[in-house]
């Protein structure tokens, strides 16, 4: 007999929730910050079937706008989907409920970088992460440096290795300096300082 | 004319071809173009990834010295005009305090709809000196320079034409495909290449099915994704020029094609001495 309504599935630990178990805290959290519609969406998914990349998501995302509704924010900051979204903006320009769904993931994708929940995809997080200390640095990002700087990232390299990416990308540096795309040295803007203010006052004022 | 411009960091490094085309038409079509002063980088996509703050303040610095010069701004890059964008209407709307007094009186083009203008085309068509009859194209827009609407003003964004008229007005012909506007999986390939693969190859894989020879593009990162994954196919390559080659072939202004077009992956240069652009 299953009391827990599993279904006699194994992964029946994880604990369940329940629609409307948490309250609407973070719904109200989400549409403040963001300006989003996100209660008007009423599932129709259109923004998964134009999403060019929904194959690749755990959550999709006309799901992950229900799970906003109802408070499931643990789920939402760990999962891939925060990371795997190109902006491309298909799923907010075919929204009918004008709901701003690719801002409201990249809103997402702002609180996992900003919690301390472990990010599901480490290099992509890392890659947004190093690319601002690049513009920090310099003002303008330069790709070599970029990549370089990228690579001396605690486990980058390493997983770059296993999985032979590493190889596939000196091969990629290799064909660009042939072909004089390669810019090896950075250029530094004189209002670097400015830069880094705007940078480290990120969080900054909201009028 | 006179016109502010802002390269973005793509151009002085992975598309520093599209910086040299663009210099050469725009010196033909004889429009001044005002490189903005110690110009800084738009912020691209890990800006609005970790800040909405930042994002908009970011470009407001460029946009802040482009209103210093009283210029509008031309910007090739389709990331940058989009974050640019977005800049200027969330200042607009007062939501954010930026530390550059950013005023909204300036107006951002980018540089397709700029070129696709009526009075241009005519300019271009007045000066072309060696058209690229018998070319067959398909254009490729990309996601930002299009999407969302109501930040780049764009109304055809489900079939825009800019790259479409430029392309023909250079002498090409342009064909009719359903991928202008699908996303090429932009910087994804530095996480995960599976799905950078997956979505850059179906791109390939449709045009070349549209019956073209090459993809006219104009966006930096469209074009080294699309350039940079045939590096290890065989067979004939679908080359990935930018419009402003196009238009440089066209007007034939400054250089020698074999010299400029050197830095393609896939070749382009097979292609035009078949249809004898280029001897």
């Amino acid at each position: 007999m299953h009391d827990d309504n599993s279904g006699g599935r194994t992964d029946s630990i994880r604990p369940r929730h329940r629609i409307g178990d948490r309250g609407d805290h973070f719904l109200k959290r989400v549409e403040g910050e963001t300006g989003a519609n996100i209660s008007a969406c009423y599932q129709c998914e259109r923004c998964t079937n134009a999403c060019p990349v929904s194959a690749f998501m755990d959550v999709k995302p006309h799901q992950v706008i229900r799970y906003i509704q109802i408070g499931w924010r643990e789920r939402l900051l760990s999962c891939s989907t925060v990371w795997v979204c190109l902006s491309c903006e298909m799923c907010t320009t075919y929204c009918p409920n004008d709901v701003g769904v690719a801002e409201t993931i990249q809103h997402l994708r702002k609180m996992a970088a900003n919690s301390a929940i472990q990010p599901r995809e480490l290099q992509l997080a890392t890659f947004h992460r190093t690319f601002i200390e690049e513009l920090q640095r310099f003002g303008r990002v330069n790709e070599f440096w970029l990549m370089g700087a990228l690579n001396l990232k605690p486990g980058i390299l390493k997983d770059k290795i296993r999985t032979g990416a590493l190889k596939e990308e000196i091969e990629l540096g290799l064909t660009l300096w042939r072909r004089g795309k390669l810019k090896l040295l950075p250029h530094r803007c004189k209002a670097v300082g400015e830069i880094r203010t705007v940078v480290q006052n990120r969080n900054g004022k909201v009028r | 004319m006179r016109l502010a411009f802002y390269p973005g960091c793509s151009l002085e490094g992975m598309a520093s071809d599209y910086a040299e085309s663009i210099e050469a038409v725009f010196r033909r079509l004889q429009i001044d173009l005002v490189e903005i002063e110690d110009w800084s980088c738009c912020g691209a996509t890990a800006a609005h990834s970790l800040s909405e703050a930042m994002a908009v303040a970011l470009p407001a610095r460029n946009i802040a010295a482009a209103e210093k010069l009283g210029l509008d701004i031309v910007v090739p890059c389709a990331n940058c005009f989009n974050r640019m964008r977005f800049s200027q209407v969330m200042i607009e709307k007062g939501i954010y305090d930026v530390p550059w007094p950013v005023t909204g009186k300036i107006k951002i083009h980018d540089m397709t709809r700029l070129l696709a203008e009526d009075d241009m085309l005519e300019k271009i068509r007045a000066r072309t000196v060696r058209p690229l009859s018998g070319l067959k194209l398909v254009s490729y827009y990309g996601c930002q320079m299009v999407r969302p609407p109501r930040i780049t003003g764009y109304t055809d964004y489900e079939n825009p034409q800019t790259l479409d008229r430029l392309a023909e007005a250079a002498g090409a012909e342009v064909l009719d495909w359903s991928y202008k506007t699908t996303c090429c999986g932009a910087s994804i390939g530095i996480g995960r290449r599976d799905i950078q693969e997956a979505l850059t190859r179906k791109l390939i894989v449709k045009a070349r099915q549209a019956g073209a020879e090459a993809i006219v593009v104009s966006c930096p990162l469209c074009q080294s994704n699309l350039d940079l994954i045939q590096a290890k196919e065989s067979g004939p390559a679908t080359p990935i020029f930018y419009f402003t080659e196009l238009l440089r072939l066209a007007l034939n202004s400054g250089g020698r094609p074999q010299h400029w077009l050197r830095k393609h992956v896939a070749d382009p240069l097979p292609l035009l001495r078949e249809k004898g652009v280029i001897p």
